[in-house]
């Protein structure tokens, strides 16, 4: 039978047109007809076990379930008929028989599926008086409350954790009356999309955590957004009550995160009610931080930059922060600009700036056809942590058969069947060579490796696919090898025939890029604090935690006369090191642009009123380009500035090299080398503060030192033993953590975790030291 | 000589017989009216506007603050038109409830109305002997709903409690009055709140005939009405008007018989008609009212006595649950939560439903889209249109006869101005 | 013949008359008048007046910040903020109402699943300052437990018929 025929059905005496061996739901759903259900959801598999969705087919003696029967030709289907219509009442008489009389105490009461299909389809009175079942709590973890005596064994959660989070963490067991969806052992629920069980339970067993009792659903005004963290740029709601943001959910989009959205984006938004917000402008007095008027904080801002630049403008350099919107950094890199600086930089994390090319990283195709690639190289990334949804798109593939290859510094603890080739940082350098070594390409390494069988199966892998696609990853970003790393990538893509990409950081690094906050002459992030200037302009950065070599940075910074620092929290690091503090509006406060990792831009507006004396970032700027007697500085919306910059860049993202440099290899080095990643819940400034994310195992096991056993052996470490890592001038205590994914001769100390400010470059040489 | 131009009078809104905000602009020719204009809009809320943004059953209580004189009528009309609107109809008992509930409010208004219409036009006592009257109905307002006035006790599906079966009574005080007294004031309370009514309208009818003696011959009385204000049988359709307006001009229309709702086609009653349409003809025929509401509840009375029943569907998707079965069962919670937060979803399309209120047809249109709120709400007011006629009304009499015209189109800005 | 009879009777201000004897004998008779505020007209149990929030027996507050009354409250007057208690139970953090917006239509009392809310018989009361108009969680709770032995007779004689 031809999956592509068209056949014609009849669904409450109307004809419908569709495929021969779609599920009568969908076809009823494409239809406007709706059929209650609980456990369908199109995106996972049909469990039918709620027998919500039964409907009455010709000549079927019995009702059958709308999800799980597949449409044939002539059908007659009457969805109101009195047999369906007693089905489903009686369905929904048993499904409330042992559901708790929570509704007044239930999060979920307003929104809840289970109150709208029983007002909908239900009986109006019980004749259930037998005692209910109970069901003793559990807990599992900071983000998500549970209260499985309401729930109704609709198996949404448990087999989204088996095919899309990928982790079987929750289960059904018992049967009958005593079945019950928990952990099988109490533990926390720990992926990095459990959040989205909160929007697929249908009852209120499944709730948010941090949003617990704090408002109704009814009361909330929905707003649409773009999530501030990963470069995929998820559709989000934000939920708004009375100005103040109460939680974000996700909105669906196909092309970008489908129905999902990561935890990281899903609870952040704690964060924009931080106590660190900056609410006042600051400046430095004596060495005192003191609270003053925009105005003075303004102009004491515009003059500093205009006293250093007036003298020399190449003194100025700008960092912004890749995760502000493209207004801002626009308005950043006209301020520059206007000033007659060179120096502008969004790269902050990365190291090696060999390549020295303007052309824009970006993922280099659409983010739905990862799901279609037949075989990938990732290439340092822990795509999972760093990017949850593209992850989740390379999962897809792996599931449908992709061959799915990964080279990096540590063994990743993966939710898809992939080939990982884990060694120091350097040596993932000479794995990559001997991969285009074995692939046929020519590069300038070959006297550096041995090209083994393993490296012959990955680039067989590459070669034999039809489409193939290499990746690079934040840690390749941040790798002192990256344009090696790149090179040798697109040397590997030209014999396979693969597609190369970088996968973006941050929410807006592709629209950086794009605005040009890259240096053409001028300085770039690392040069601009190898060499220190008189004056910065910070926009929306933590020295300490968001560049790649924070000793650094805060030396560089400490040592200026004028530090603008644009920021929307205050932090201990920026304390030490800016002059003035201008307080920025948080992540739902302002309207602007992400360009995401696809290179689609979306706007957004902004949802609540910034906190305190707070500004939108492009406000601010405009009025410092304004003191700064710079011309073109008249917006009266970001909307505007967007319409400029859209003439300007709006075009379609080509696919550029990024300039592979044949310098040598930078990463090896003779003692530990530091593999320091920055974890998911560090990122950027908001999550950082995100306060229940940074109760999650995942975040408390940040902040730890990472060494396999015989690197543990070797130093007489133990586990747990509290450390002192050591990097160059740097020193910074942490527990230590004996992890066999870590690879001989590493150590892995996380970057943008506190502790981590006195640290060097993200990946270079330490050494640990008993405390 | 200098030109001769007409006088230009703002009458109102602060003038006490301009029934709370009525602004009239009127051009006199010395104390002859030429023209009057009357402005209205000072008592706006946007109560059409905001049914828009509530759920059904929010707009009850607000329903009862347009003509807040004849609270109870206006949200017959108003749940009328949502139950038109679902297909749903209240048990009977309820429908009589809300007739008794309907006319008790007729009595009230008129009440209303004879005892400030007179106050205006000279007669002091008439106010003080109809608000004696009141008082006792508004006595069962307040057992019924809890409120003397903004009931807020019809539902849709029928009203929200039964008649309770005890009155409230007086309560020993601090003041001495010997138990006799205490005994005499709570005479008739000893019993329902049926038992009560029905002591009223046994009294009742005496009542009138004491507002009669004071009025009806006088000829002070009839000096301030009698050729005042004549609007023709034709004039009074063509200007639009219902109610006593309409009947006071000679034409025998009522809703109530035309167009029977509730329990009206059950009770018997006349429909008085005057002859000239004058002021007077107006007044005859709203006292001859008051006594047909007088025999109607009185209907009422028998008839709920003798027959005991559910006052609202049992339909939950409509009307919540009782307590009982919301503290015990789900289903009842689940009903109670949902009606409570979101409410009932109405069919989409358009309906419209009037009741004869005590001064005119008052309507409710709605417009549905199928929502938990009306698409538009539109509300005829009876007021709206007698008041239009003003001018035409007011043209050639003299200053103090607006006065008297006022009181016999007897207009309320709550329903006017909406 | 008829009007002529009219004129003649018309002279002995026959109506005015029967009318003076009508007040006359309201002169004499038994007053009906009550003397507030010693004394006071007979209230329902149903009555909507002022706003109280009740307790349980053993002083834990009623209201489980559910938000019925708040979402079913036709004028806004009702603001609540919940979080979760330190036991973990969901409660108010603040519940205001706003006298000056509030209808007193009694779909809160009706609304509130656990009895939580309720509109007490008190219906003298004045506001002197701006802002005392909102009655605040304390206010309420504090308003419930002075009242509470009336409110709960007048719950109870209401209950058969809700």
């Amino acid at each position: 039978m031809s999956e592509e025929k068209t056949i014609t059905i009849e669904v409450d005496g109307q004809p419908l047109e569709t495929k021969a061996g779609a599920l009568l739901i969908d076809v009823t759903d494409a239809a406007g007809i709706n059929i209650p259900r609980f456990c369908y959801h199109d995106k996972l598999s049909i469990a039918a076990s709620c027998r919500m969705c039964l409907v009455e087919v010709a000549k079927v003696p019995k009702p059958i379930p709308a999800c799980a029967t597949q449409v044939m030709d002539g059908m007659v289907v009457q969805t109101r008929s009195p047999m369906a219509l007693a089905a489903q009442k009686a369905t929904m008489e048993f499904l409330l028989i042992n559901h708790p009389l929570d509704c007044p105490v239930c999060d979920q009461g307003g929104e809840c599926e289970l109150q709208d299909v029983a007002m909908g389809y239900g009986s109006d009175v019980t004749r259930f008086v037998e005692g209910k079942r109970v069901i003793p709590e559990n807990n599992i973890g900071p983000l998500i409350a549970t209260d499985m005596t309401r729930c109704i064994h609709c198996t949404r959660c448990v087999r989204f954790g088996d095919e899309v989070a990928g982790m079987r963490e929750m289960g059904a067991t018992g049967r009958g009356e005593h079945m019950t969806i928990g952990t099988f052992v109490a533990h926390n629920i720990n992926s990095e999309l459990s959040g989205n069980v909160i929007d697929l339970c249908p009852v209120g067993a499944l709730t948010s955590k941090p949003f617990q009792y704090r408002a109704r659903a009814w009361e909330l005004t929905r707003h649409t957004g773009v999530a501030p963290h990963d470069s995929v740029g998820s559709n989000i709601q934000i939920h708004t009550r009375r100005g103040e943001v109460m939680r974000v959910h996700p909105h669906s989009n196909d092309a970008i995160n489908e129905v999902w959205l990561s935890d990281r984006d899903r609870f952040s938004y704690e964060g924009i009610k931080s106590e660190e917000r900056l609410t006042q402008p600051l400046i430095k007095k004596d060495g005192e931080w003191v609270e003053t008027s925009w105005e003075e904080a303004l102009e004491t801002a515009a003059s500093g930059l205009r006293e250093i630049a007036s003298a020399d403008a190449d003194q100025i350099g700008t960092l912004v922060s890749p995760t502000a919107t493209l207004e801002e950094i626009a308005l950043a890199q006209k301020i520059t600009e206007g000033l007659g600086s060179p120096n502008i930089d969004y790269r902050l994390r990365q190291e090696d700036f060999r390549g020295n090319s303007r052309a824009v990283p970006w993922l280099g195709q659409s983010i739905a056809s990862l799901e279609d690639v037949d075989s990938a190289l990732l290439i340092g990334s822990n795509i999972r942590k760093d990017q949850p949804l593209l992850a989740h798109r390379v999962r897809k593939a792996a599931l449908k058969g992709a061959k799915i290859q990964l080279v990096n510094p540590l063994q990743l603890d993966l939710h898809f069947d992939a080939a990982q080739m884990v060694s120091d940082p350097a040596g993932m350098v000479r794995n990559l060579a001997a991969i285009a070594e074995a692939a046929g390409g020519s590069h300038h390494l070959t006297e550096q490796i041995e090209v083994t069988d393993e490296h012959k199966a990955v680039a067989e892998g590459l070669k034999c696919s039809k489409s193939t696609v290499i990746l690079l990853g934040n840690i390749a970003q941040s790798h002192p090898d990256f344009t090696i790393l790149y090179g040798l990538a697109s040397v590997i893509a030209k014999a396979a025939d693969a597609f190369v990409g970088v996968i973006p950081m941050a929410a807006n690094s592709v629209g950086a890029a794009v605005v040009g906050a890259i240096p053409n002459k001028g300085l770039n992030a690392h040069a601009m604090l190898e060499n220190p200037r008189k004056g910065y302009l910070l926009l929306g950065i933590e020295p300490g935690l968001d560049i790649n070599n924070p000793a650094l940075a805060r030396a560089a910074m400490s040592g200026a006369e004028t530090v603008v620092a644009i920021t929307a929290y205050r932090s201990p690091c920026l304390e030490e090191t800016a002059s003035v503090m201008l307080p920025m509006a948080a992540f739902g406060e302002t309207s602007g642009s992400f360009v995401n990792a696809e290179g689609r831009w979306q706007s957004f507006s902004g949802t609540t009123g910034p906190a305190g004396e707070s500004r939108p970032g492009w406000k601010i700027l405009r009025v410092l380009g304004n003191l700064m007697d710079i011309s073109g500085f008249d917006y009266s919306s970001s909307e505007e500035i967007l319409d400029e910059l859209r003439g300007a860049h709006g075009g379609e993202l080509q696919v550029a090299s990024l300039g592979a440099a044949k310098g040598k290899i930078r990463s090896a080095v003779t003692g530990l080398a530091r593999i320091g990643e920055t974890p998911i819940y560090a990122a950027d400034a908001l999550v950082r503060r995100a306060a229940s994310l940074q109760e999650t195992e995942e975040a408390r096991d940040a902040a730890v030192a990472r060494v396999n056993p015989s690197v543990a052996a070797d130093a007489g470490l133990l586990d747990g033993e509290k450390v002192a890592v050591v990097q160059g001038e740097g020193r910074a205590e942490m527990v230590l953590k004996v992890d066999a994914n870590i690879p001989d001769g590493c150590v892995w100390v996380p970057a943008a975790v506190p502790g981590s400010e006195s640290l060097g470059d993200q990946f270079g040489e330490l050494s640990l030291e008993k405390v | 000589m200098p030109e001769i131009r007409n006088y230009t009078l703002n009458f109102g809104p602060q003038h006490p017989s301009a029934h709370g905000v009525l602004r009239l602009v009127l051009e006199m020719d010395g104390e002859v009216i030429e023209r009057s204009d009357p402005h209205i809009g000072l008592l706006h809320r946007g109560t059409e506007k905001l049914a828009e943004t509530k759920p059904y059953n929010q707009s009850i209580p607000y329903m009862d603050r347009l003509d807040y004189v004849s609270m109870m009528q206006n949200e017959h009309a108003y749940v009328l038109a949502v139950e038109k609107l679902l297909g749903i109809e209240a048990p009977i008992r309820a429908q009589y409830i809300r007739t008794m509930f309907d006319e008790i409010t007729r009595i009230l208004n008129h009440m209303m109305w004879l005892g400030t219409h007179a106050l205006d036009i000279g007669a002091m006592t008439v106010f003080l002997y109809c608000f004696r009257e009141r008082e006792d109905l508004m006595d069962c307002y307040e057992a019924v709903s809890g409120a003397r006035m903004h009931a807020a006790y019809y539902r849709v599906g029928g009203v929200y409690r039964d008649l309770p079966d005890e009155m409230p009574r007086f309560a020993a005080s601090d003041l001495k009055r010997d138990k006799s007294e205490l005994d005499r004031l709570n005479e008739n309370r000893q019993g329902s709140l049926l038992d009560f009514i029905e002591d009223f309208t046994d009294r009742f009818p005496g009542c009138v005939d004491e507002y009669e003696t004071l009025l009806t011959e006088n000829r002070i009385w009839k000096q301030r009405t009698v050729g005042i204000g004549v609007v023709t049988a034709d004039r009074a359709k063509a200007l639009g008007f219902t109610g006593p307006m309409l009947r006071g001009s000679g034409v025998e229309w009522d809703l109530r018989k035309k167009q029977p709702y509730a329990a009206y086609d059950k009770v018997d009653f006349d429909i008085p008609v005057g002859l000239n349409g004058d002021c007077y003809d107006r007044y005859l025929v709203r006292v001859e009212e008051i006594r047909q509401s007088n025999r109607i509840i009185r209907q009422c009375v028998d008839w709920l006595r003798e027959n005991p029943g559910p006052v609202m569907v049992e339909n939950h998707k409509i009307a919540p649950p009782k307590r009982a079965a919301m503290k015990s069962d789900m289903e009842g919670l689940i009903h109670h939560f949902k009606l409570f937060s979101e409410g009932y979803c109405t069919p989409p399309g358009e309906v419209y439903a009037a009741v004869e209120a005590s001064k005119g047809e008052f309507g409710v249109y709605i417009i549905s889209d199928g929502a938990n709120k009306p698409y538009r709400l539109k509300l005829r007011a009876p007021g709206f249109a007698h008041l239009m006629a003003m001018d035409e009304m007011a043209k050639g009499h003299m200053l103090a006869d607006v006065v008297a015209l006022i009181g016999t189109m007897d207009v309320v800005f709550g329903e006017i101005d909406r | 013949m008829k009007v002529f009879i009219d004129y003649i009777r018309s002279l002995f201000l026959l109506e005015l008359l029967k009318g003076l004897q009508l007040t006359g004998r309201y002169l004499c008779a038994k007053k009906f008048t009550i003397q507030y505020p010693e004394e006071r007209a007979p209230m329902s149990p149903r009555f909507r007046g002022l706003h109280a929030q009740r307790r349980y027996e053993n002083g834990e507050e009623r209201c489980i910040a559910c938000k019925l009354c708040e979402a079913t409250c036709p004028a806004l007057a009702i603001t609540i903020e919940a979080a979760p208690r330190e036991d973990g139970s969901r409660r108010t953090t603040r519940y205001e109402i706003d006298l000056f917006k509030c209808i007193f239509c009694g779909y809160c009392e009706e609304s509130c699943p656990v009895d939580a809310i309720v509109e007490s018989r008190t219906y003298e009361y004045c506001f002197e300052n701006r802002g005392e108009n909102i009655m605040t969680k304390e206010q309420l709770l504090a308003h419930g437990d002075k009242h509470e032995v009336q409110l709960a007779k007048d719950l109870e004689a209401q209950a058969p018929y809700r």
